[in-house]
C-alpha cells in the first residue's frame, strides 16, 4: 500500500482487459454490466471501498466491445487509471430513472445485441430493457469466470504478495495462543496485525475459533476461551490489492494428544497436492479425501484464488461440476485439508496452490504445528 | 408521552419472532407467497442466524441461503459451514438444510428439487438476486413464473425497528465508541491512516464486535474544494480510502467506521483534528452544522415526512443543501449500514414528501457543512424515532469542537 490511491499496474490492467475482451468476443457478448466488486476492479483496475458481505447488484461497470471502452461508478477519479477518461465516469444514484438514463448515454447500449450481467436483481431485471432496447439479456459470469479462471503472470505476483500478508497476520495471532485467552482476542490481534501490514479488508472475519470435540463442524458453545487441550483453527484471508490471500492452520494448546490426528491431516493433504496436476478432473481432488479414507469435510474441498473467488468451486455439493471442470496452469486454488476425530477436535489447513505446467507449486509457508 | 423501553440487553429469540411476523406481513401486503434470498444481510435478518460476514467476492463461493413461506413460521436456512456461526440456533432442525451453490447449474437443479417441496406449485416468489445460473432454470426453478424483488418486501418488514433491535444497534454503538474512544485518544502527528484502522479493528473485537463492516474511513480534507479531488458533480469526494499517509498535525479528519452485534451495524462519523485544537473558524464550522442538525431533531417525530427534514437543514444552512450530492443528508440502518428510510436522495423531493416518518424508524442524520479553509464538519447522529420525537442512541463526544 502506498501513500495515496493508485490504480493497478498498467501490466495487470491490460492483461486482464485482454482477457475480458477476448472472452466477450468467445462468447458473443457487446455489452457486460458488472455488478460485482471483483469484476468491477478486474476490468476497472481501480480500488473501491470495501464493506463486508455481498452487496445487491447495480452497474458497477460497463464494458463495450466495440470500443473497448470502460465505464465505471466513481463518483470521483481518485485511484482511476488515464485509460478510463472522467467522462467515463457516472455517480452514485439511488433513483431508477437515472440508472437507465446514465446506461443510455453510453456509446454502443442502444444498439447492442447481446448484453450480459453477471448477476442481477428482479429490478434491474426490469430496468435495463429500457437501457438496451435490442439486446438479448444474457448471463455474463462464465464470459468473466472464463477470464478470470486462469491468471496472469502479475495475477500471480499480487497473489504472493496477498497471501505473504496473510500469513505474517496468522503468525501473530498464533503467537497469543495460550489458555485463557478469547476466540475474539486472537481475531482482533490478526487482523489488526494485517492492518498493521498494509491491508485492512479481510477476505475472511471467521479468524479464530476453538474446534468441536462433540461434533464434526458444529461451533463450540461457551464463553470462547481457548482452554488445555483445545484445537484452535485459523483462517488468515486478506484481500490486498484486490486479490485474495489465504491460509489457515490448526495449533494445538498443551494438554491432549493430537499427533495422530496431524498424522491423518498430512496424510490427506499429501493426496489433494496429488491431485493438483495440469489436466486432471478438480474432482480428484474430492476422490483424495475418499483414497484417505476421510468423510468429505463441511467446506468446498478447493476453491479458486484471484479477485474474490475464481473457478473452480469443488465440493460434496456439486460434484459433476468438479468431474467436468479440468485443472489447468495458471489457476490458483485454496485447498482445504479437514479432518476430525471425536474427543479431540478438528484440524483445518489451507493452502495456497498454484497450478503449473508440470504439477502444482505451494504459495503459503506457515509452518505446520509437528508433535 | 411514551419513549421506546428498550431493554439493556436483546432477547436474540423474542426478536426473530417479531422479525418474522414483520416480514410475513409485509409479504401478505405485498401478495407474495415465498421469499428466496441470498444476500447476506437479508438471510440474517429472516433467520436470526449472524456470522461475520466476509469479503464480498467470496461470499459468492459458498453462502448462506434463505427460503420463507408466508404460512410457516420458521425459515429455512441452507447454510454453508460458517466458524462464527451464533451459537443459539434459532431454527428448528427439519428447516436447517446443507449448502446450496446457486452460482452453478448444478447447485440450482439440486436447490430446485428441494425448493419443489417447500413452496406449493403456483405461489407467487419473489427473490433478491437472480444468478446467471437461476436466470437459466428458468421455469424449473421459478415454475410460477420470474419472481418480483424481495427487496421490496425485506425494505418494508425492517422499516421499523423492534426494542430488540434497538438494543442490538445500541450496543454496536457503544463497542465501536469504546473502539474509537481509544483511537481518538492516541491520535497524533506522525501516526498513518492505517495505524488507526488497525487500532480501531483489534479494539472493536475486543470489546466484543462480531465483524467489521466498513473499511475504516480517516478522510483528510482538502484546504479548499478547489484543492480536493475532481468529483462527477463538482462537490466534495466522500468517503476517500485510507493508505499509508501520515497524518499531519492540523490535518482535518472526516471518520466513518461501522462493525456489527449481532448482526446490527452500527455507524460512527466524527470531525477530528490531528494534535491541535479547533481555530475559531473551524469552531463556527462546528456551530453551523450543530444549528442545522438542530433545526432537522426539531421537526423529527413520528408523522414527520423526509421532506420536513431537508427543508429544516436547508433552511438552517440558508438555502442549500447541507449534504453531498451523492448522498443523502439521513439514512436508516439496521442489519445494513445503511437502509431505507432514506431523506434527501436523488430519488427526489416528491419522494421525501411521501415518505412519512414513523416511531421505531432508525435515522442517521449526517448533515455537512463545508468553507474552503477549514476542513468543514461532519458528523453521525444516530437516532430513533419517536411519537413525539426522538431518542438519541448515542451520547458521544463532539471532542475536540464541543461535548
Amino acid at each position: 500500500m502506498a501513500t495515496e490511491v493508485l490504480p493497478d499496474d498498467r501490466a495487470l490492467r491490460v492483461g486482464r482487459r485482454e482477457r475480458v475482451l477476448a472472452h466477450m468476443e468467445a462468447h458473443d457478448l457487446d455489452v457486460l454490466v458488472l455488478g460485482r466488486m471483483a469484476n468491477v476492479r478486474y476490468v476497472t483496475g481501480s480500488p473501491g471501498l470495501w464493506t463486508a458481505g455481498t452487496h445487491p447488484f447495480a452497474p458497477g461497470a460497463v464494458v463495450v466491445r466495440a470500443t473497448g471502452a470502460v465505464h465505471a461508478l466513481m463518483t470521483w477519479d481518485e485511484g482511476v487509471p488515464d485509460d478510463i477518461p472522467r467522462e467515463h465516469l457516472y455517480g452514485l444514484t439511488w433513483n431508477p430513472i437515472n440508472w437507465v438514463t446514465t446506461l443510455q448515454g453510453i456509446e454502443g447500449t442502444a444498439t447492442a445485441r447481446r448484453v450480459g450481467t453477471d448477476t442481477i436483481s428482479p429490478t434491474f431485471a426490469q430496468l435495463l430493457p429500457y437501457a438496451f432496447p435490442v439486446a438479448e439479456l444474457v448471463d455474463g459470469e462464465p464470459a468473466m469466470r472464463a477470464a478470470r479462471r486462469v491468471k496472469t503472470a502479475e495475477e500471480v505476483v499480487a497473489l504472493r504478495e496477498a497471501i505473504g500478508v496473510a500469513e505474517t497476520s496468522l503468525a501473530k495471532a498464533v503467537a497469543e495462543l495460550r489458555p485463557g485467552v478469547t476466540e475474539q482476542h486472537l481475531s482482533g490481534v490478526l487482523l489488526e496485525a494485517a492492518a498493521a501490514g498494509g491491508v485492512s479488508t479481510p477476505a475472511t472475519q471467521e479468524v479464530a475459533w476453538v474446534t468441536s470435540r462433540e461434533h464434526p463442524w458444529r461451533k463450540v458453545n461457551g464463553d470462547r476461551r481457548v482452554g488445555p487441550g483445545d484445537l484452535v483453527a485459523f483462517t488468515s484471508g486478506v484481500v490486498a490489492g484486490g486479490y485474495i490471500g489465504e491460509v489457515a492452520r490448526t495449533w494445538p494448546v498443551e494438554g491432549g494428544d493430537p499427533g495422530p490426528l496431524y498424522e491423518r491431516w498430512d496424510q490427506l493433504w499429501a493426496r489433494l497436492l496429488d491431485a493438483c496436476r495440469p489436466g486432471a478432473p478438480a474432482g480428484d481432488l474430492l476422490t483424495a479425501y475418499d483414497s484417505a479414507g476421510e468423510p468429505l469435510p463441511p467446506m468446498p474441498v478447493a476453491r479458486g484464488l484471484g479477485l474474490g473467488f475464481d473457478p473452480p468451486v469443488v465440493a460434496s455439493g456439486l460434484p459433476t461440476t468438479a468431474a467436468e471442470e479440468r485443472l489447468e496452469p495458471g489457476m490458483a486454488l485454496a485447498v482445504t485439508g479437514y479432518v476430525w476425530q471425536e474427543g479431540v477436535g478438528a484440524v483445518l489447513g489451507r493452502q495456497a496452490v498454484l497450478i503449473t505446467e508440470d504439477g502444482a507449486e505451494l504459495l503459503t509457508s506457515s509452518p505446520i504445528w509437528t508433535p | 408521552m411514551t419513549v421506546i423501553d428498550i431493554p439493556a440487553v436483546p432477547d436474540l429469540t423474542r426478536m426473530g419472532r417479531a422479525r418474522g411476523a414483520k416480514l410475513r406481513a409485509a409479504m401478505a401486503q405485498q401478495g407474495v407467497d415465498a421469499l428466496i434470498l441470498l444476500g447476506n444481510t437479508a438471510v440474517s435478518y429472516a433467520t436470526g442466524v449472524s456470522w461475520p460476514l466476509g469479503d464480498s467476492g467470496l461470499a459468492h463461493a459458498d453462502r448462506p441461503v434463505a427460503v420463507v413461506v408466508a404460512d410457516d413460521p420458521s425459515a429455512h436456512l441452507f447454510m454453508p459451514f460458517r466458524a462464527g456461526t451464533s451459537a443459539q440456533e434459532p431454527l428448528p432442525a427439519d428447516h436447517l438444510h446443507p449448502p446450496v451453490y446457486l452460482e452453478y447449474d448444478e447447485g440450482v437443479r439440486n436447490f430446485a428439487a428441494v425448493l419443489a417441496d417447500l413452496v406449493p406449485a403456483g405461489a407467487t416468489v419473489a427473490a433478491d438476486e437472480l444468478t446467471g445460473a437461476m436466470r437459466r432454470a428458468g421455469k424449473s426453478l421459478f415454475p410460477g413464473g420470474s419472481p418480483s424483488d424481495a427487496a421490496l418486501v425485506l425494505a418494508a418488514a425492517k422499516l421499523i425497528k423492534t426494542p430488540d433491535e434497538l438494543a442490538c444497534i445500541r450496543t454496536a454503538l457503544r463497542i465501536t465508541e469504546q473502539a474509537m474512544a481509544d483511537i481518538a485518544g492516541s491520535l497524533a502527528p506522525g501516526m498513518r491512516q492505517i495505524d488507526l484502522s488497525a487500532g480501531f479493528v483489534r479494539q472493536a473485537y475486543e470489546h466484543g464486535a462480531l465483524a467489521n463492516v466498513l473499511d475504516p474511513i480517516w478522510q483528510v480534507m482538502p484546504a479548499s474544494r478547489e484543492a480536493g479531488v475532481w468529483t462527477t458533480h463538482g462537490d466534495l469526494a466522500l468517503p476517500l480510502l485510507t493508505t499509508e499517509r501520515e497524518l499531519a498535525k492540523g490535518d482535518v479528519l472526516w471518520t466513518d467506521v461501522s462493525i456489527s452485534y449481532a448482526g446490527y451495524c452500527s455507524d460512527f462519523g466524527r470531525t477530528w483534528i490531528v494534535g491541535q485544537d479547533p481555530a475559531p473558524r473551524q469552531q463556527a464550522q462546528f456551530g453551523k452544522w450543530w444549528e442545522i442538525h438542530s433545526a432537522v431533531k426539531d421537526v423529527l417525530r413520528a408523522g414527520a415526512t423526509a421532506a420536513d427534514l431537508t427543508r429544516a437543514a436547508i433552511a438552517a444552512n440558508g438555502g442549500s443543501k447541507p449534504w453531498l450530492p451523492h448522498f443523502y443528508l439521513a439514512h436508516g440502518m439496521g442489519t445494513d449500514p445503511a437502509e431505507m428510510p432514506f431523506v434527501g436522495t436523488d430519488l427526489g423531493e416528491e419522494f421525501d414528501e411521501q415518505l412519512v416518518l414513523e416511531a421505531g424508524m432508525v435515522l442517521v442524520l449526517e448533515p455537512v457543512v463545508w468553507e474552503d479553509g477549514t476542513g468543514g464538519y461532519r458528523s453521525e447522529e444516530v437516532l430513533v424515532i419517536e411519537e413525539e420525537g426522538w431518542t438519541a442512541l448515542t451520547d458521544y463526544t463532539y471532542a475536540p469542537y464541543g461535548d
